[in-house]
């Protein structure tokens, strides 16, 4: 597979494609026993609000790798990726839909190297509320 | 109480981790990744890679082993109960495949106190194990909150 995303093609300000998913439990579970990272925060309700948390949420990680899979899928070849850079902002909770983005804030015609400023929202009670803000990719295209 | 700011700059141990097929196929499960490149071993060979690509946080993996060890130094202070992520970045020189042998060397960067809360950032380089080649940057800041000198509230 190859990057079919050509540098020309792009202009700063372009959108990519926004790839939304719904925050299920069982994911968080697979997700806190595939990365190794078994903070009860992430299982136990109880412990959650305990430590002043509205409920389970999900890794910080979790929603990150979803923002990295709408990048990849987007390009066409992970090796496209040179770096990411994100800040987590607000939780993410169970059943919860977030939905990744990002958008081309500049381009090096020199490395044909594009930055992007990079994103994770939801809606919650009216409000839209970013996981993920003030993010960064960049990519490197052919 | 605050973190102990001394071990600013100490790096610990190094650690040594090959990327298995059931671990990249347990994530690429976990998240929801169907991309062939990440979970066919021809798929990526098609692609030009030497074997199945582990995503691209993959290497969250290690930084349980990287990270946890400053975290669970006795000597800095860390309740983990207080900890949240947050900040993550990863600068990549190529993607982690299936079969790599990788090492990294965690390093305490810094620690900041913001308002009530202390920052810590870890940073590491993992190499190829096999020809010492840089092949991504880590760095990550974990948020301690409460302990920067204004009082926790009490629960």
């Amino acid at each position: 597979m190859a990057v079919q995303v050509s540098f020309d093609d792009l202009k700063v300000g372009d959108e990519i494609p926004v790839r939304s998913k719904v925050v299920k439990r069982e994911a968080v579970k697979a997700y806190a026993d595939a990365s190794g990272d078994q903070n009860p925060i992430h299982q136990d309700e109880s412990f959650a609000k305990m430590v002043g948390l509205p409920g389970i949420i999900a890794h910080g990680m979790f929603t990150m790798a979803h923002l990295s899979s709408t990048l990849t899928s987007w390009l066409g070849d992970p090796a496209a990726l040179r770096a990411i850079d994100v800040q987590f902002r607000a939780v993410v909770e169970m059943d919860e839909t977030i939905e990744a983005g990002g958008k081309i804030a500049d381009l090096d015609p020199e490395t044909r190297t594009a930055k992007l400023d990079v994103w994770v929202r939801l809606e919650r009670a009216g409000v839209t509320e970013y996981p993920i803000k003030n993010s960064t990719a960049e990519v490197r295209l052919g | 109480m605050p973190l102990n700011t001394q071990l600013i700059g100490k790096t610990y141990d190094e650690i040594e981790f090959t990327v298995e097929r059931d671990r990249v196929n347990q994530f690429a499960d976990a998240i929801g990744e169907q991309d062939p490149v990440f979970r066919d071993p021809e798929a990526a060979r098609a692609a030009g890679y030497p074997d199945q690509v582990a995503p691209p946080t993959f290497i969250t993996v290690i930084q349980l082993m990287t990270s946890g060890q400053v975290v669970l130094d006795q000597d800095l202070g860390l309740d983990y109960s207080r900890v949240v992520h947050g900040e993550q970045s990863y600068r990549y020189e190529r993607p982690l495949v299936v079969g790599d042998s990788i090492k990294a060397t965690p390093r305490l960067a810094s620690i900041e106190a913001k308002k009530s809360n202390e920052f810590l950032t870890i940073e590491a380089e993992v190499h190829d194990a096999k020809t010492g080649e840089l092949v991504v940057t880590a760095r990550s800041t974990l948020i301690s909150r409460g302990t920067g000198g204004a009082k926790w509230p009490s629960r």
